[in-house]
């Protein structure tokens, strides 16, 4: 019996912190891949504090944090001691309830509706954007309170009444009642509300998503936003480091509680005095930062222009691992070109449609965005886009002609392109004959059966077996997508399985040996691929194409400026930076017909990036993914689920 | 002697219910005053507004004649020992008598000297350092009552300071806090329901039932001359009969005429009568002025207590003779053992021992006491 129950507790443990553990190795692991230990190394630490952006979106999240708790600390406590106050009971019993409410309340409910309302009240007011710092500071005290008020009112009834009169009686005024006796009684209480308050704002993600404004951009939504491309090993290190901030929080939160009255043994006693002392001293600490903090919020908002960029999660060459900062460098392009200051404020989105949607709330005002080609085509019909004055974008003379004229623009009147990239075949020549390559029948090649991996989603899924198929990925007749799920249907007892972002992992550690996914991403899979894996990569005749380009929203406030932003993204130093930062194929001629470029990226990658450019347009015209219509878009997710099922 | 408190005309109503009916009372400097009464009678409510937690509804509240109704208690030279002590639990012995010097912000050997001449009032010298939560219930007491008496009130307010402690513990703290007031000379106005407590300690008691006051007077006074049925039955235990006062110094009841020692009555007027168990004297049935049969005994270790049935009406009688039950007795009393009282609300409600018995008084006690609570 014993021993079992010590093995249970073992292994409650193990599932309690083996993800932990895993996090905290890898965050020293010298090398990308998550297969790979090569050795420990503090890489990743060094590379976390030296991105600007992530530290920017820490300190952010930390003012909120620190900001939210104290505040939502003092408002809770004065609402407790209110409601403990209420003679009537049935009032009482009632604030009680209402104010537990919003606990109950899912996050998406309380995130949707305090939106709303800051939009209504924006508008009312007559204000561009609605949503900023402030907003997401109202918005996380509104969900910090319950638990203040739930952690502080105990205490309240667990005290003496007489403690208060006893105080006044002995010649305390009310407020020095309060002060002297009251708020030490309740001290535990209201410590604990505020570290409560405090870890909840901190790791809050769909409020905050929700309520997050122009530029002010928080942890969790800067790593949510990391999906464009996979979390980078600093996200571990950072995660390791906030793990062990709040483990001693909580550590500290505890050793209160154990100190408080009535508990302690009487030889303790001097002990919690100085710590008293101590915690008041952090506590004093604490409320100055964070008004300072806020003060420099206030005072630090910038007489200069602003220019805000949306764009998607790690998709700029931002000064991290050593490369050159796009952001800053346009700052000081634009002082010694145009003489003035200039601010970019950068955030980030993960997915075109997380981008369309906080677009058209209203709530908030971008200059810059860089959706990609089936949104620009959605967003142009729905007029959410302004035409470019190209007279001050001069650069756009560098776009090669290859891609000029799309779908999506086809007069070359809103967009400048940014990226474009392609599906491919990755596969491992370790294990694959190279002869069965080429084309789309190596996925369904039965030699290799339960080494194949496929998307997991609909979409990029039924279109490997279509354009192996030669059907139209494009196509609304529902015969063709049945067809192609019948293909799909017949290569499923192939496969390993249906991935999306642990592909890397499969595939860099030679578990799986034939995937098809993104240009871009196979080189990051190349940098930590296993030492018995060669990994190599095709692109199949008929494939997708996909583009990311620059584009002025209609809410831009700051055209003149975006377009010089725009502008300058296309010069040498900043787009070199940027394509090799980001690895997906560069539309602009000064970059890939750079030698110092080409010889960075290697001839590899130079051959698979920049194939025949003559018939890129053409290619990317017939193949690229369009806008689905309802009726189409449902039968996928029918048939996909269909596939699923099986 | 010096008034230091007077109440004039003091009304108070919680929801309509009156809890405090006009009360008028004066307090004297240096004087023991309690004021006692069953669970809601008020006497918590009188404390409470001398304190000045509570504001009364109408009437006056006067302290060394000047009108002290709209001070907060703060502002008030007058100190509480709360019912369950409401010691500051952050804060040790010493903290806890030095906080309202603190508060006022008094220095600091200041301070040292006198809660230690405290420390030594209450006979707590090496305590300084505890946790008042490590106390026991009688030191917790002595620390309420060293940290209200530290600011030297002109007076200190008690409210059932006892009740919490046990039986032997309460009585020595009854003696300590007499000895205490008499040091101190600080006016303690002492709220209690134990009559016992009330008796032995005061100088002046002061009745309370139904937000009235029934009467003030010393012990002995309240004891032996009770002004109405209610107090002569609080107070101890009393024989109550219907009585009519044939003319000064004669009344008759149970269809016997008794001399007695009371005269100011109208002729013929009814009254009460009051005599205690302890004052009638068991005779041979001949020679009784009353004639009865003993109906119960029970022994109680100083005397018996017996209930003798006298036409119908059951006498308490205490005696050390013992006498069985059945056997035929006469009752004796002497003049002075009658005490007359005129008819009041409380005539005919008590005195009765026909339905008495020991166990139900105690029934009754405990649920005064969770009441009060």
């Amino acid at each position: 019996m014993k021993t079992s129950s010590k093995i249970f507790t073992a292994l409650i443990l193990i599932f309690l912190f083996a993800p932990i553990v895993i996090l905290l190795v890898f965050s020293f692991n010298a090398s990308k891949s998550l297969s790979v230990m090569s050795g420990g190394s503090l890489y990743w630490y060094r590379e976390l504090f030296r991105d600007a952006e992530t530290l920017g979106a820490v300190r952010n999240t930390l003012v909120l944090a620190i900001s939210a708790a104290l505040i939502s600390t003092v408002m809770g406590t004065a609402a407790a001691v209110g409601i403990h106050r209420l003679r009537s009971k049935a009032v009482r019993l009632g604030y009680e309830q209402v104010t537990n409410i919003p606990m109950t309340n899912p996050d998406i409910i309380t995130g949707i509706s305090l939106m709303l309302m800051f939009v209504f009240v924006g508008r009312l007011f007559g204000a561009s954007t609605s949503l900023n710092f402030w907003t997401m500071l109202i918005a996380h005290i509104t969900f910090c309170l319950p638990y203040v008020i739930l952690q502080v009112l105990p205490k309240l009834q667990q005290m003496d009444n007489s403690l208060s009169e006893a105080a006044m009686d002995l010649g305390c005024t009310p407020m020095q009642a309060f002060f002297r006796v009251e708020i030490p009684e309740i001290m535990p209480g209201v410590v604990t509300g505020l570290i409560m308050a405090f870890t909840l704002s901190l790791d809050d993600f769909v409020i905050s998503y929700f309520t997050s404004g122009n530029g002010f951009e928080t942890l969790p939504i800067r790593i949510y936003n990391m999906t464009k491309k996979t979390v980078t090993p600093k996200m571990y290190a950072l995660s390791t480091i906030i793990f062990f901030t709040i483990l001693a929080l909580l550590i500290m939160s505890n050793l209160i509680d154990t100190s408080a009255p009535g508990v302690e043994k009487p030889l303790r006693r001097e002990r919690t005095a100085s710590q008293k002392k101590r915690l008041r001293v952090a506590g004093a600490i604490g409320g100055v930062l964070a008004a300072g903090m806020i003060a420099v919020m206030i005072i630090g908002a910038p007489d200069h222009p602003v220019l805000n960029v949306y764009n998607w999660g790690e998709y700029i060459s931002d000064g991290s691992e050593d490369s050159f900062n796009t952001i800053r460098g346009f700052e000081q392009w634009y002082k010694e070109n145009y003489g003035s200051e200039v601010e970019v404020n950068y955030t980030t989105f993960a997915s075109n449609e997380d981008m369309y949607s906080k677009i058209s709330s209203g709530a908030v005002s971008y200059d810059v965005i860089i959706p990609s080609d089936y949104m620009i085509a959605r967003m142009r019909e729905e007029g959410m886009l302004l035409p470019l004055n190209f007279d001050n974008i001069p650069n756009y003379e560098n776009i090669g002609e290859n891609f000029r004229g799309l779908y999506y623009d086809p007069d070359d009147e809103y967009t400048v392109p940014y990226t474009y990239s392609f599906v491919g075949v990755i596969w491992d020549a370790e294990r694959v004959d190279e002869e069965d390559t080429g084309d789309w029948d190596l996925m369904w090649n039965e030699k290799y059966k339960g080494d194949i991996l496929q998307f997991n989603n609909s979409r990029d899924a039924f279109a490997t077996a279509q354009y192996k198929l030669g059907l139209d990925v494009n196509d609304t007749d529902p015969e063709s997508w049945r067809r192609a799920l019948e293909e799909l249907k017949r290569q499923q007892p192939l496969v390993k399985s249906y991935v999306m972002d642990e592909i890397y992992n499969m595939m860099e550690s030679g578990e799986a040996a034939v995937a098809s996914y993104y240009a871009g991403d196979y080189f990051t899979m190349l940098d930590a691929e296993a030492d018995n894996v060669d990994l190599r990569f095709y692109v199949p005749e008929r494939t997708n194409y996909f583009i990311d380009a620059m584009c002025i929203p209609s809410c831009c406030q700051q055209k003149e400026l975006a377009e010089a932003f725009i502008n300058y993204m296309l010069e040498e130093e900043p787009a070199i930076a940027n394509a090799e930062y980001i690895c997906y194929g560069c539309p602009n001629r000064v970059v890939y017909e750079s030698e110092e470029y080409a010889e960075d990226m290697g001839e590899e990658a130079m051959e698979i990036l920049y194939p025949n450019l003559d018939v890129f347009a053409e290619n990317f015209n017939r193949f690229a993914y369009r806008n689905l219509d309802a009726a189409t878009l449902s039968l996928v997710n029918s048939l996909w689920e269909e596939l699923k099922i099986n | 002697m010096r008034k230091i408190i007077e109440l004039k005309g003091v009304s108070k109503a919680y929801d309509g219910q009156v809890v405090l009916d006009h009360i008028n009372l004066d307090i004297y400097d240096n004087e023991f005053v309690t004021l006692l009464g069953p669970s809601g009678c008020g006497k918590t409510t009188t404390l409470r507004i001398i304190a000045g937690f509570e504001q009364p509804d109408e009437g006056q509240v006067f302290f060394m004649g000047e009108d002290i109704a709209a001070l907060p208690p703060h502002k008030r030279n007058v100190n509480t020992v709360f019912q369950r002590y409401a010691l500051f639990p952050h804060l040790n012995v010493y903290e806890n008598i030095a906080f309202p010097l603190r508060v006022k912000k008094a220095h600091g050997d200041e301070i040292d000297t006198k809660v230690r001449e405290m420390l030594r009032l209450v006979g707590l010298q090496g305590f300084e350092k505890r946790s008042v939560t490590s106390l026991s219930g009688g030191q917790q007491q002595r620390v309420a009552i060293a940290r209200a008496l530290v600011s030297q009130p002109k007076v200190l307010l008690l409210d059932e300071p006892l009740s919490a402690l046990d039986a032997k513990l309460r009585k020595d703290m009854q003696a300590e806090l007499h000895k205490i007031q008499r040091a101190s000379g600080i006016t303690f106005i002492f709220v209690t329901h134990d009559q016992e407590e009330a008796l032995s300690m005061s100088d002046t008691v002061v009745v309370m039932s139904e937000g009235l006051i029934q009467q003030i007077g010393t012990p002995t006074d309240i004891y032996n001359e009770p002004q109405n049925a209610f107090v002569a039955d609080f107070i101890g235990e009393s024989n109550i009969l219907n009585g009519i006062m044939l003319e000064d110094r004669k009344v008759k009841f149970h269809g016997h005429v008794f001399e007695c020692v009371d005269s100011g009555f109208e002729k013929n007027e009814p009254v009460d009568v009051v005599v205690r168990p302890e004052d009638v004297d068991i005779v041979p049935e001949e020679k009784g002025m009353l004639r009865g049969v003993v109906t119960s005994v029970t022994f109680l270790g100083v005397h018996y207590e017996i209930i003798v049935d006298v036409q119908g009406f059951k006498w308490m009688i205490q005696t050390t003779d013992f006498c069985a039950v059945d056997s035929h007795i006469g009752l004796f009393i002497e003049p002075d053992a009658i005490q007359i009282m005129h008819k009041s609300k409380y005539s005919g409600m008590f005195g009765d021992y026909s339905s008495f018995s020991n166990e139900f008084d105690e029934l009754s006690d405990a649920a005064a006491e969770v009441e009060e609570e």
